[in-house]
């Protein structure tokens, strides 16, 4: 599977341009929303459906709809009441004075135009969001970049609704980046390049030998690409994208980013700083539908459980013997809660697979599968977080769930 | 297709580095590269020093460094071209532990950044001397001191004389600056010349290919700082 610049369909606003296919996106576009809402006022709504939604082409189009969908995507009830704050977090939070310092540098994250008060009433916000869940959750730890992931929550949710959003988004997708220790998020960077073996070898190799490492990803990674990108449409829908999926799909999309830019990386000199660098530079005109649709195939093609021993077998070369043996004692710690959570998972994934059925469409058979996945994973990240072994979950879990 | 060739000009533009003067340019033949990593705390300019040497001015607006940022600019030295590459990291602790090392890696010489309005930032040097000398075999690499921040007299926590004796203490020259004052541009720009110019010296000339036209030493290259002791 070629996957390069030549071979796109090209960037996603040229498609939306010019009449006959004007008038099609708009139809498209409309009966997408129809889907949607019929999806969400089904008695119980039909999650699965949404998924599906968020995945496919043009996410979940609107802010509005992402209000709606993106709680359900989450499993948080929107009529729950918000959590109340400590009084004086700002007092008595280590974090406050770094949290500060992010946030009141995040100025690029807000729409170009907004008054300077407004701006700044969003960054209070953002700050009192951020110190909350950092007090109710004391496993989490803050990192540079988290704020980045928050302040989408913020812009497009609002405060209320960004605070339920983002502590459940914390215990579960993000959670492996909020350990004490950035081990974690080593361990999943080290994904990137045996998906990029699986696909072009050549790059691979070339990579390799410019021992750029994966630092070049890791704001990518840790901020949903909130961090880079300064459309913020584009970020929306990759939220969507991402909130529909395996924890581990930003990595397959560094991944498909990378394989895109393909030839720019082999014209680059053989060497760590000139492959680093524009790697780092990230394109903002991705074609990014055109992406999402390979990161998927790449997921599906290549499941983490693929590339498990691989991704080991990078990080050996750099490890020290106590913190495999750490990663050894994790192994063994959640031998348990996966056997008990695959023979529930047996019984969760026959409806699904009966949903899979009757769809014929090959394209839209991926986005259930995608969907199935997300879910499944989901929910599993969900109950081992409450038995505590939530470590490592996302790349020891794939083992056991796609053998 | 053209908007992509655009952005992306303007990507590398923004942030590779132009030497001014020099068409804008690297230099097409193999030129000797001098690797710097610059560390220091959250929030003491980092990255706006880099920038301001590499792009020749302050960045309009900065963010946190998630990882490890890149920049670099050619310059001439003894009519040598030189590429300098400035590795810009993360302030956060958590970033630095286990994420950063793979970049100590044939460093030439590292610059300890500490903002002069902040002791905090003054009193975790220490630590980063120490991360510094594990992550560094050759204890012989060149380390330099910078405080930045300098424009905001009012503010200053962190005397010129306790900072003095603390570089004096680890054999470091010592440096006060400000990435953001206009009057200090030519001090930002001298701080890593000279850095460029201790490496010219210090280390045997390895992979470079001698230049064609040997031009003199630009006047405002000429370190005009304290010396090297």
């Amino acid at each position: 599977m070629a996957l390069h610049r030549e071979q796109r369909d090209g960037p996603t606003s040229s498609r939306w341009n010019g009449g006959t296919q004007k008038t099609d996106f708009s139809t498209k576009r409309k009966k997408k929303v129809a889907e949607i809402y019929q999806a969400l006022n089904s008695e119980p709504p039909d999650v699965a459906a949404l998924r599906r939604m968020a995945i496919s082409e043009g996410g979940l189009l609107t802010d509005e709809i992402r209000r709606k969908v993106w709680p359900k995507l989450l499993n948080v009830s929107t009529s729950d009441p918000p959590p109340i704050p400590g009084e004086d977090l700002r007092e008595v939070s280590k974090d406050y004075q770094q949290v500060l310092l992010d946030v009141r540098r995040s100025l690029r994250r807000f729409p170009p135009g907004m008054p300077d008060e407004q701006r700044e009433g969003l960054q209070e916000e953002l700050i009192d969001i951020i110190l909350l869940i950092l007090e109710r959750n004391p496993q989490l730890h803050y990192y540079q970049g988290y704020h980045d992931i928050v302040v989408t929550f913020l812009l497009v949710v609002g405060k209320k609704l960004a605070t339920s959003l983002v502590e459940k988004l914390s215990t579960h997708h993000l959670r492996d980046f909020m350990d004490s220790t950035m081990d974690n998020t080593k361990h999943i960077l080290n994904y990137l390049m045996p998906i990029i073996d699986q696909v072009n070898p050549e790059l691979h190799d070339f990579m390799q030998s410019a021992e750029v490492g994966t630092i070049f990803a890791l704001s990518w990674l840790i901020t949903w690409f909130g961090h880079v990108l300064s459309d913020f449409r584009h970020v929306v829908r990759l939220y969507d994208f991402f909130l529909a999926c395996h924890p581990l799909m930003p990595i397959y999309f560094a991944a498909v980013i990378v394989l895109y830019r393909e030839q720019e990386v082999l014209d680059c000199d053989c060497d760590m700083a000139s492959v680093h660098h524009l790697l780092s530079q990230i394109p903002q005109d991705l074609p990014y539908e055109t992406l999402i649709s390979r990161a998927g195939d790449l997921f599906v093609q290549f499941p983490p459980s693929e590339l498990t021993r691989e991704a080991a077998a990078q990080q050996q070369a750099e490890r020290t013997a106590a913190s495999t043996f750490k990663d050894f004692e994790l192994v063994s710690a959640q031998q348990k809660p996966d056997m008990v959570l695959r023979q529930r998972f047996r019984g969760l994934l026959r409806p699904e697979a009966h949903t899979k059925d009757v769809l014929t469409k090959p394209r839209t058979n991926r986005f259930v599968k995608l969907a199935v996945m997300g879910l499944t994973v989901a929910l599993g990240a969900a109950a081992l977080a409450v038995v505590k072994s939530a470590l490592e979950w996302a790349p020891k879990f794939q083992l056991q769930l796609f053998p | 297709m053209a908007s992509e060739l655009e952005s992306s000009l303007e990507a590398s533009f923004s942030s590779s580095c132009v030497v001014p003067g020099a068409s804008g340019c690297l230099p097409p033949a193999r030129s000797r590269i001098f690797k710097i990593i610059v560390i220091g705390d959250s929030n003491v300019g980092k990255t706006c020093l880099t920038y301001r040497f590499c792009a020749g001015r302050f960045p309009d607006r900065t963010e946190a460094t998630i990882g490890v940022d890149f920049r670099e600019r050619a310059v001439e030295i003894d009519g040598e071209r030189i590429k300098i590459q400035l590795w810009d990291t993360a302030g956060q602790e958590r970033f630095r532990k286990s994420m950063v090392q793979h970049y100590y890696r044939n460093v030439h010489a590292v610059v300890f950044v500490y903002d002069v309005t902040n002791a905090a930032s003054f009193h975790s040097l220490p630590a980063w001397i120490e991360e510094c000398r594990q992550h560094l075999l050759a204890s012989d690499i060149p380390r330099i001191l910078v405080g930045n921040k300098c424009d905001l007299r009012s503010a200053v926590q962190v005397p010129t004389d306790l900072a003095q004796k603390f570089a004096d203490a680890h054999s470091m020259p010592l440096f006060e600056t400000s990435a953001k004052s206009p009057h200090d541009s030519d001090h930002v720009e001298a701080i890593f010349m000279t850095l460029a110019h201790k490496l010219k010296s210090h280390k045997p000339l390895v992979l470079s290919q001698p230049p064609e036209d040997a031009v003199a030493l630009r006047p405002e290259a000429r370190p005009a700082l304290p010396c090297w002791c």
